[in-house]
């Protein structure tokens, strides 16, 4: 009895709280946002989607080697390999992209589609992506004393599944399995292995230090060549609509194929080199409101 | 106790009885945010709000991660950065009317609401001036508007970036009341 009535008691008294409206979401399953800071980590394609309608434009560059002394101001006289790129979304899942990079004068087409994403209630735990694309080798081999390749002969192609997941706001890791396929790795073509087929595991990584920055890691160890493993450390700044991203890396590689055959000198610190990404998204403009 | 009982038990009544009870789960917040450099506007149509006019109860709160300002990257760092929605996922105002208006059809009545406003983890008391209207049978219509000082909030405001955010927030709320049980 006296219980009840406390019970009583304690519903009467608390039903003002009880006539304040209960806080719910629009949406339970809310996406994790900003697992990276771009659509593009050091050299690596990310997770990170891009809205309808948006292009994603990103210039990078890698110097040459810092070993080369303060003469040549560490690699930076020794010529860049400078890759424009252009992804524009067709939807919030697919974007298509195009390329174009110095080394061997390099066209490329690639796509990305976005199979899942991570929810901030862990009902779906990681993000997952799946990237892959084609090129042609345009530089001019006229002067090779034997024929020179062909159109087919200068192609390479690669796929990568990206699987992410942004532990907290500080902590984000992807992993991704790659492939890349030469149809003909001539020895003239500037890459170190002369293999047509290459396995590596992609391994990104940011570590966010501040609200706007943060330190971004790179690993890919090769699995099927004796090339030695793609290393990166670096810094990403988020600027208004920029990101800017500065780093150090083994190899003057900007795109998938070329970062799994291109080789990363002999020990790591070889061919350390300073590399430099800026990244801009235009916004084409949406409805507001319209969640 | 008996006394109890009976106080309790017509408090019950007294509650239950209030049919003045206007409710919505889709009303329309806008900020507006006007700095040097750049002008922009952010909606949401999920404003929610109950208004009591017999216990003189008010009581809205927005779901952030539905604002939106027309850029997906601008939403995202502005839910990230700023609001930091993954924490704080709601702004929420509870209180109430200064003085309970008579309102009569089609008449915009004046009204001010006094109360607590809790955007970024922070609570302040805060007025707003508005007005209600008696639009149908069974829907009155709410239109009001306040600042918000970012700083009041806790929200900071990076030196890089203060003349394309400004710190003062203009908010106007419009929302289409309808009544229930």
């Amino acid at each position: 009895m006296k219980r009840s009535l406390f019970t009583l008691l304690i519903f009467t008294i608390s039903y003002p709280l009880f006539a304040q409206l209960e806080r719910k979401l629009v949406n339970e399953n809310l996406p994790v946002e900003l697992t990276f800071h771009a659509p593009r980590h050091i050299n690596l394609l990310t997770v990170e989607p891009l809205d309808k309608k948006s292009m994603h434009f990103a210039i990078m560059h890698t110097f040459g080697p810092i070993d080369a002394g303060i003469e040549n101001l560490f690699g930076l006289d020794n010529g860049a390999n400078i890759q424009f790129s252009f992804e524009f979304a067709l939807s919030d899942k697919f974007s298509a992209g195009v390329a174009r990079a110095s080394t061997d004068k390099y066209y490329h087409v690639f796509g990305r589609y976005h199979i899942l994403q991570q929810t901030q209630n862990d009902n779906m735990p990681i993000s997952l992506s799946f990237a892959g694309g084609g090129g042609v080798n345009s530089s001019n081999y006229d002067f090779l004393p034997e024929a020179a390749p062909n159109f087919a002969e200068r192609t390479s192609y690669w796929g990568q599944l990206m699987f992410a997941r942004r532990f907290s706001s500080k902590v984000s890791l992807q992993v991704s399995p790659m492939f890349s396929y030469f149809v003909d790795s001539r020895e003239i073509y500037q890459i170190d292995g002369d293999q047509e087929f290459y396995l590596a595991l992609g391994l990104s990584g940011k570590i966010k230090v501040t609200d706007r920055s943060s330190l971004t890691l790179q690993w890919i160890p090769n699995l099927n060549s004796d090339l030695s493993n793609n290393l990166g450390i670096g810094w990403d700044i988020e600027a208004g609509g920029h990101v800017f991203q500065m780093y150090f890396v083994t190899s003057q590689a900007l795109n998938e194929p070329y970062l799994l055959a291109g080789g990363n000198g002999d020990s790591p610190w070889e061919e350390f080199r300073l590399g430099f990404n800026v990244n801009r998204v235009f916004a084409t403009g949406r409805k507001k409101g319209k969640y | 106790m008996m006394r109890l009982i009976l106080f309790s038990a017509f408090i019950l009544w007294t509650s239950l009885a209030s049919a003045q009870k206007f409710m919505t789960e889709e009303g329309k917040a806008v900020f507006l945010s006007e700095a040097p450099l750049s002008s922009f506007e952010g909606e949401s149509d999920y404003l929610a709000g109950l208004i009591d006019l017999e216990q003189n109860l008010l009581d809205f709160y927005l779901d952030l991660n539905t604002l939106e300002t027309g850029i997906g990257l601008r939403d995202r760092h502005m839910r990230e950065n700023y609001l930091e929605t993954e924490e704080f996922p709601f702004a929420e105002f509870t209180g109430k009317l200064d003085d309970v208006p008579s309102l009569e059809m089609n008449q915009q009545m004046p009204v001010k609401a006094i109360g607590k406003f809790k955007i970024h983890g922070v609570e302040r008391e805060i007025e707003v001036n508005g007005f209600l209207t008696w639009v149908s049978e069974d829907e009155i219509n709410l239109e009001a508007s306040f600042e918000v000082l970012l700083s009041d909030y806790e929200i900071p405001l990076p030196k890089l970036v203060f003349y394309e955010l400004a710190e003062n927030q203009k908010v106007t709320l419009t929302a289409n009341l309808k009544k229930t049980q």
